[in-house]
């Protein structure tokens, strides 16, 4: 029990981190979920590449000899890259891959994003590296740790949780307050009465994707510089993990992943510290099939009626 | 919701050539006894043919190809019970080539010396089917209660979890700081998995054909093995059960209200897909003397995926076809093995863009285009045409190889 309120604290600290990170990655899940009905496989994967895209930037500008540049500069532009170029990857993966199958059965636009994912994984694993990729972090970013009490976390988880938080209010007041925000919205509820009123759905359909996918993007980066490291394998467990998270807040409401995301870090954070840190990835999928056999709708989610 | 008639099948009519039939009909041809039997007969005597080549000649390589031809054949096992589980009853399982490995790990601890058990082949295979249906059972009841899109990824968590214990349990779990089991607890062998798995006690000669190597007696009972598999899916296809499957596959809502307790049939198709993946699982055990862990990673499942779609769902000579052609080409095209995922990917996102019945599949997946059609004829002209262009390039293709798919017909005008 000491043990126990001893440690708590920081594992605490520890999974709101790599919860923040499964919300904004969550968040992808249920936007493109909500507006699509269709669970994007290879969001991870783009998640996976925003991390590659920002370690290419720091290898090209540290070891390009820019590393004059102060740091804060160097992070914006990794996010910016990041943020930018998985974005229109993913309007060119809904473009080429999901587009043509919008009105087919079920089945198919799944099968197409994990052929999708896979495609994404095999190009980096062939193209750019089948091992871990590190990124010279400390060159460019405080190793600082923020201390407080007992409890200790690097700057740059920091960083992850700060970002994380920012641009979930971000996408919450854009899509909440804004016209656009209210198409996309109106979309998700019905795709063909919002044609009817005037909506252009493939224009509310690409943004969207744009949006999640730039999230995952900065997922990348925030994972790259609090990890050092990205592999081309990372987004798969944490794909599955961010949808985790979004079918336990509730999948296609956007606050629901968010607040899933944090809970589901937490959760693991706990369970690994104070039960088993070897099956730490089996607590996120016991979470998912008991929030599946309870409120299969997710705790903020509305009843799926006659989808079930 | 879907308007068009789900599943096409149009025996080829009277004075129509074969050739100008569609997929249904080439489908029907294809799985005739008369087609059927003399396919088994050919593939069993294939092996025999190769060795009295090289008996009687200076080529080498009955051995290779009898042994790629094994792995076809293990391949063409799996693909079908995907086929049963994705074709038949529509329910995506990704966590698939976990129950292969379930099947390989249950029957390498029964029958090796991991843990000092040396079952016989039946007793062993009782096991394997216990083992199996207790796990589909587990993944099963929980996540098909729920739609469709759940089901894909409880079932690849699955995969990954189970991955993960077969990693981890070369030691006992601790849980808690309280661990389970004695200290000297392998189950698995971690990352080495389990070697020296005993092969079945089979006779090393027949009657009439002498003595048989190793490999031509497993490709014979993968050979068997799917003979068996596919006599019993074409007997499936027609029953009550067959029919049920169908039903929920291509309108749930429709198919419970005739009454199908869809949940029932859902748990059948899942479990005996299971069972059949863990019976080929057992064999390869034995086949290849171990129970590896990276013989079923994730990608695996992708694998026998895109035998299946590009194949056909549904379709069950396109399963054996996919199996081939996606069998083969690694193993003569060793130097190019690394691209392998990326070529698979490609292939089948280009599959199901462009032709997501495959080439023999019977099951209507492709973009409806009446009443769900509206967002395109609505919208304005840059967002009418990518999608216009597409479905004149499937138009074309089913033109081509002179499909009867309803959809096929002329544009409907505004």
């Amino acid at each position: 029990m000491e043990y126990f309120l001893q440690n708590f604290p920081q594992q605490l600290v520890n999974g709101l981190e790599t919860g923040s990170l499964y919300a904004l990655i969550a968040l992808g899940y249920t936007l493109i979920y909500g507006i699509l009905e269709m669970l994007n496989f290879a969001h991870g994967d783009v998640f996976m590449v925003g991390g590659f895209l920002a370690a290419g930037v720091t290898a090209v500008l540290v070891h390009g000899g820019v590393s004059f540049l102060p740091g804060v500069l160097l992070v914006l532009l990794m996010m910016v890259f990041a943020m930018g170029g998985t974005g229109f990857l993913g309007v060119a993966i809904e473009r080429v891959a999901y587009r043509p199958l919008r009105n087919a059965n079920r089945l198919a636009p799944l099968i197409t994003a994990i052929g999708v994912s896979l495609f994404l994984e095999s190009v980096v694993q062939v193209f750019v590296s089948p091992a871990p990729v590190g990124l010279p972090t400390n060159a460019f970013v405080s190793q600082g740790q923020l201390r407080f009490g007992n409890v200790e976390t690097p700057l740059t988880g920091v960083l992850l949780f700060v970002v994380s938080i920012i641009l979930m209010v971000a996408l919450d007041l854009f899509v909440f307050r804004t016209r656009f925000g209210s198409a996309m919205r109106a979309t998700a509820q019905d795709r063909e009465a919002a044609t009817f009123m005037g909506i252009d759905v493939d224009r509310v359909i690409m943004v969207t994707f744009f949006a999640a996918s730039a999230l995952a993007g900065m997922g990348g980066v925030l994972y790259g510089l609090r990890f050092a490291t990205v592999n081309f394998f990372m987004g798969y467990l944490l794909g599955i993990k961010a949808f985790t998270a979004a079918v336990i807040g509730g999948i296609g409401n956007l606050r629901g992943a968010m607040l899933g995301g944090l809970l589901l870090g937490v959760l693991e954070s706990l369970g690994g510290g104070f039960i088993s840190t070897e099956f730490q990835d089996a607590f996120a999928f016991l979470a998912l099939i008991v929030v599946l056999l309870i409120r299969p709708q997710g705790l903020f989610g509305q009843p799926l009626g006659d989808r079930a | 919701m879907s308007a068009t008639p789900a599943v096409i099948e149009e025996p080829p009519t009277r004075g129509q050539h074969l050739w100008q039939s569609g997929p249904a009909a080439w489908n029907e041809a294809l799985t005739r006894p008369v087609v059927m039997i003399p396919f088994f007969i050919l593939a069993a005597a294939t092996p025999l043919v190769l060795q009295y080549l090289e008996d009687n000649s200076s080529w080498i390589g009955a051995q290779f190809w009898t042994t790629i031809l094994a792995n076809c054949a293990m391949y063409a096992c799996l693909a079908l019970s995907l086929n049963l589980v994705v074709g038949y009853a529509g329910l995506l399982n990704l966590g698939f080539i976990a129950f292969f490995g379930i099947g390989s790990y249950a029957y390498a601890l029964v029958a090796s010396d991991q843990l000092h058990q040396h079952y016989p082949i039946w007793s062993a295979l009782l096991v394997v089917i216990m083992v199996t249906v207790a796990f589909a059972l587990l993944v099963g009841v929980p996540a098909l209660r729920l739609r469709g899109d759940y089901l894909a990824i409880v079932t690849l968590g699955f995969g990954l979890i189970m991955r993960d214990l077969i990693l981890d349990l070369d030691r006992p779990p601790i849980l808690a700081g309280h661990q389970f089991g004695p200290s000297d607890l392998n189950l698995t062998g971690g990352t080495n998995g389990i070697h020296q798995v005993d092969p079945f006690k089979l006779p090393t000669s027949l009657p009439l054909i002498g003595s048989v190597p190793h490999f031509v007696m497993y490709y014979w009972i993968f050979i068997g093995v799917l003979a068996i598999f596919v006599f019993c899916m074409l007997r499936w296809r027609h029953t009550r059960t067959g029919r049920a499957w169908v039903a929920i596959r291509e309108d749930e809502l429709a198919a419970r209200a005739m009454g199908v307790n869809t949940f029932k049939y859902r748990l059948l198709a899942f479990t005996v897909s299971a069972v059949m993946a863990g019976i080929v699982g057992m064999i390869d055990a034995a086949f290849i003397f171990n129970a590896f862990p990276g013989n079923f990673d994730v990608q695996q499942t992708v694998m026998v995926f895109i035998m299946v779609i590009l194949g056909g769902l549904g379709s069950i000579p396109g399963a054996i076809l996919g199996a081939i052609a996606f069998t083969v080409p690694p193993f003569l095209l060793q130097q190019f093995v690394f691209i392998k995922y990326l070529v698979i990917s490609l292939v089948l996102i280009a599959v199901m863009v462009f032709r997501p019945e495959g080439l023999l599949g019977t099951v209507s997946i492709r973009p409806r285009k009446t009443m769900g059609g509206t967002v395109e004829l609505f919208s304005d002209q840059a967002g009418a045409e990518p999608s216009a262009g597409t479905q004149g390039k499937a138009a074309e293709l089913e033109s081509t190889t002179g499909a009867i798919v309803p959809e096929a017909g002329p544009e409907p005008s505004v």
